[in-house]
């Protein structure tokens, strides 16, 4: 480490290649805790697969990445969960065939110890359904707790993950594309929730909504063809022109 | 005469030979598998059935119309090819949007029908067909003796490999296919009728199954069951050396038909079982295949979920209590022989369903764990002369063991690839059945004592029996309802929803399918223990993939991951088996029409339609339909 700071997540030397082509190509890339980061950049840039690689959900082709200045770089993505940095996903990772309740209560398991129970019963254990009951009412589901996760609306969907999510009270909350299919006033609702969520945790975003992402983000990385062009606040790094450029599709300079 | 490794150079060469036919059509089969695959994503299981008809069409030919072989070599796979075009516009055509899975059902449910068909017009016994006069004979090459026909096949079925490889890869219209594979919304939209495409491959791939029998016809006896067993074996090439590309079916065919050969030269007991050894390896080191590279994630929507939360732990006790009440006094009308089999098999089909319905793990090997367990239980109970309990246990350990062990190797690969790798296991555990000491190979194990339960309640009297049946019934079902209400089931049924969500949770899903598979195998080996216990028989019908299939058809049948759907399936099946017995093989031919049905038609089978049926009036406001509600919702968790 360079100047001595540990990151919430931190690359060195990242790479992913896919047949020749390089995703992502060599990134060193850090997450500061407590903070709201948006990765952003046009089709193709890397972001998705830059997500992927710090989620574990793709292993790298070369480098390493820390979390809290570990090396986690050949951690699971259920061993990353369990040292609490957890993800989300671009197209609405709900459990279709549980109820509301039950995808809430699902992530509750784990720490109340049951996530091993063969034979009991979720019902009898209290702590579970107050929780449970509590994470309904916040995030504007208890109406809805009985009804099967499939059949909600897209909008409403979106919010479950995000409360599932946090069920797990993660200390990194890792976003794909919250807003990706969203209707206007959802957008706003789900704005409010990650704002919330992030006051006491750190938050790493994708996202194409530049309007969320400036009402969010502190800190903004834009990414070009697999690597960092720029990093800093929205105004820092909207006023470069080669970001502009490379928004617009043409070669900077 | 010269030895290599103690091995007579004449044998070697001899078996080598043989390995590379055998190479030959394994590497066609799983080419035509590949292409099929490639194109609709579908797992065509009806394809030795084809092969079969090759094989059969040429032989039909020559004894009925006097058209001899090299007429049969263009005429059979273009009757076959047609009748797989219909079928593709009947039946397959409906599919493209589900799961995978689906068409791997359906297809098996036209080999059953197919197969049963041929077995009741033609019996099951196999009839020689003659080599061709002018390929008769052979040559001397100096280290061995070239039969001609063998040469010609081997000759063939390079050309037909190369010129199907030649066809997909190097021209246009093979390029369109590929493109269509990838996207066949954007193909379409240049112009390309790409439905059309579409059943033309499917017909293709099924000429060359049956032109594959063809050539097979002078070579293996033609008989109904030809393509089945074969089939098995081209699963686990297509394992090996993953359905990605063309020419790694190829190879990965010849190779194995060669380590094969190898096998029966130097070490014949293990001739049988080394492709599957063979897989099991290639699992272990490259999950993917040899050759794989599609990646497996692209899956279609599960069709069959219900769309209803689960009945309250109370509704649910009342429903197993009422059920048990039913079954304890069921004797007093039905012959108590017949409701210990359908218990038992429920039993079988309900640990199937622990799996297959919550873990959405459809596992075409189940019969190992039932048909395993059988002979241990057996062979300890009557060589051993150890307690009906000790047998019991000894057997459902077994089967734990076994599904421990295939699981951590299955497990590895999901939706299609899993069910190909239970297969093949199944299928290496018949083999050992078969050739076993202790297993009595074709007779299987006779008379086996029933005992004195804990040395004090006679079980050859047939009150104690059914009791105790009758115990192991509840016990195993109650087990099951548990799990799938706890924590561990609620897990289960997430992951079944979305692996990588479950994952990004923080649950191990790997451990969690594993610890599920092993005892929805155990389960199964209690069933099976039991069965041998009470019809004093173990046999090679119990492991045979047919028995896997029966279980699939039981719980597609009553409803798959519905509690009481498999129950359900299992005593219409067995009624089914017990009152059409007369018709012989009429019944294989009805199994594979239910496949076929359901799969169609009632993909919730009987107990989840009924579910979805009632919870759809539940909507509308009828005060006396709340009874009614209660139960259909309860019957499924």
């Amino acid at each position: 480490m360079t100047d001595g700071a540990v990151y919430a997540l931190e690359t060195r030397g990242l790479s992913r290649e896919f047949g020749g082509f390089f995703a992502v190509n060599s990134v060193n890339f850090r997450l500061a805790r407590n903070s709201m980061h948006a990765v952003i950049g046009p089709n193709g840039a890397g972001k998705t697969t830059l997500f992927n690689l710090l989620t574990k959900y793709l292993p790298p082709s070369a480098g390493t990445i820390l979390h809290d200045g570990h090396d986690v770089t050949r951690l699971s993505m259920p061993a990353m969960a369990k040292r609490s940095v957890v993800r989300s996903f671009q197209i609405s990772a709900v459990f279709a065939g549980l109820t509301v309740r039950e995808n809430i209560e699902l992530a509750l398991l784990p720490e109340h110890g049951l996530a091993w129970n063969l034979l009991g019963r979720i019902s009898r254990h209290r702590g579970v359904l107050d929780r449970a009951d509590a994470l309904l009412g916040r995030f504007g589901l208890s109406e809805y707790a009985e009804t099967m996760a499939g059949s909600l609306s897209y909008g409403r969907k979106r919010v479950l993950e995000l409360a599932t999510t946090l069920a797990l009270e993660p200390k990194v909350l890792l976003l794909d594309e919250p807003m990706a299919g969203l209707g206007h006033e959802d957008i706003g609702r789900v704005t409010q929730l990650i704002r919330e969520a992030g006051r006491d945790r750190t938050v790493l975003l994708v996202e194409h909504n530049m309007n969320v992402v400036a009402e969010l983000a502190d800190t903004i990385t834009v990414m070009v063809r697999g690597e960092v062009l720029a990093e800093g606040s929205y105004a820092e790094v909207s006023s470069r022109a080669d970001v502009m450029a490379a928004y617009t599709g043409q070669a900077h300079a | 005469m010269t030895t290599i490794l103690g091995v007579p150079s004449a044998v070697l060469y001899g078996q080598l030979l043989l390995g590379l036919i055998n190479g030959a059509f394994y590497a066609m089969l799983s080419l035509g598998l590949a292409v099929i695959f490639g194109m609709m994503n579908i797992v065509n299981f009806a394809h030795g059935a084809q092969y079969m008809m090759g094989a059969m069409g040429a032989w039909f030919l020559l004894n009925y119309l006097g058209i001899g072989y090299w007429w049969a070599l263009i005429l059979a796979p273009l009757a076959v090819g047609a009748i797989g075009i219909v079928i593709e516009m009947l039946l397959l055509r409906r599919l493209y949007k589900l799961d995978h899975l689906y068409g791997m059902l359906l297809t098996f449910g036209l080999a059953l029908m197919v197969q049963g068909m041929f077995s009741d017009w033609f019996g099951s016994s196999g009839q020689p067909y003659s080599i061709p006069q002018a390929l008769m004979g052979g040559n001397h090459l100096g280290f061995m003796f070239l039969p001609n026909y063998r040469a010609w096949v081997i000759a063939a079925s390079v050309v037909i490999c190369l010129g199907t490889w030649y066809v997909v890869e190097r021209t246009k219209l093979g390029a369109y296919l590929r493109a269509a594979t990838e996207n066949p919304m954007l193909v379409q939209a240049f112009g390309i009728r790409v439905p059309r495409m579409i059943t033309l491959t499917y017909g293709a791939g099924v000429a060359l199954a049956a032109l594959a029998g063809v050539l097979a016809a002078p070579i293996y006896q033609v008989s109904p069951l030809m393509g089945a067993d074969l089939l098995i074996v081209v699963f686990a090439v297509v394992v090996i050396g993953g359905m990605g590309s063309i020419m790694g079916s190829i190879l990965t065919g010849f190779l194995v038909g060669i380590i094969e050969g190898l096998t029966k030269a130097f070490y014949p007991e293990a001739s049988t079982t080394v492709v599957f050894v063979v897989m099991a390896v290639v699992l272990l080191i490259r999950p993917a295949g040899l050759f794989g590279s599609k990646p497996e994630a692209a899956q279609g929507q599960p069709q069959s979920s219900l769309s209803v939360p689960a009945p309250s732990a109370r509704t649910q006790n009342l429903i197993f209590l009422t059920v048990a009440a039913c079954l304890a006094a069921a004797p007093i009308v039905v012959y108590p022989g017949f409701m210990m089999k359908a218990m038992i098999f429920a039993l079988f089909a309900c640990a199937f369903n622990l799996v297959a319905g919550y873990g959405r793990l459809v596992s075409f090997g189940h019969a190992m764990f039932l048909g395993s367990a059988g002979y241990v239980c057996g062979h300890v109970a009557k060589t051993w002369g150890l307690p009906p309990e000790l047998a019991i246990l000894a057997g459902t350990a077994t089967a734990a063991m076994l599904g421990f062990v295939s699981g951590w190797l299955a497990i590895r690969r999901s939706g299609i690839y899993f069910a190909m790798v239970t297969l093949a296991f199944a299928q290496m555990v018949y083999f050992v059945a078969l050739q076993a000491p202790f297993t009595g190979g074709e007779d299987g194990l006779q008379a086996i004592p029933r005992g004195m339960l804990f040395g004090l309640i006679d079980l050859s009297r047939p009150a104690n029996l059914y009791t105790f049946v009758l115990a192991i019934f509840l016990g195993g079902f109650f087990l099951i309802m548990r799990l799938v209400g706890s924590p561990f089931g609620r897990v289960l049924k997430a992951i079944s929803d979305h692996d990588a969500r479950a994952q990004s949770l923080g649950f191990d899903t790997s451990r969690y399918k594993l610890v599920a598979f092993t005892l929805s195998a155990a389960l199964a080996g209690l069933a099976g223990s039991t069965k041998a216990i009470v019809s004093q028989i173990a046999s090679l019908t119990d492991v045979h993939w047919s028995m896997s299939g029966e279980v699939l058809l039981m719980t597609f049948l009553g409803g798959v991951g519905t509690l009481y759907g498999p129950l359900v399936g299992a005593f219409i099946v067995v009624a089914m088996q017990n009152y059409l017995a007369a018709f012989g093989q009429w019944v294989t031919v009805i199994h594979g029409l239910i496949f076929v049905v359901c799969v169609l038609a009632f993909r919730r089978g009987i107990v989840g339609e009924l579910i979805e049926f009632w919870h759809r009036r539940r909507r509308a406001p009828a005060a006396t339909q709340t009874v009614l509600r209660k139960v259909a919702v309860a019957t499924k968790e």
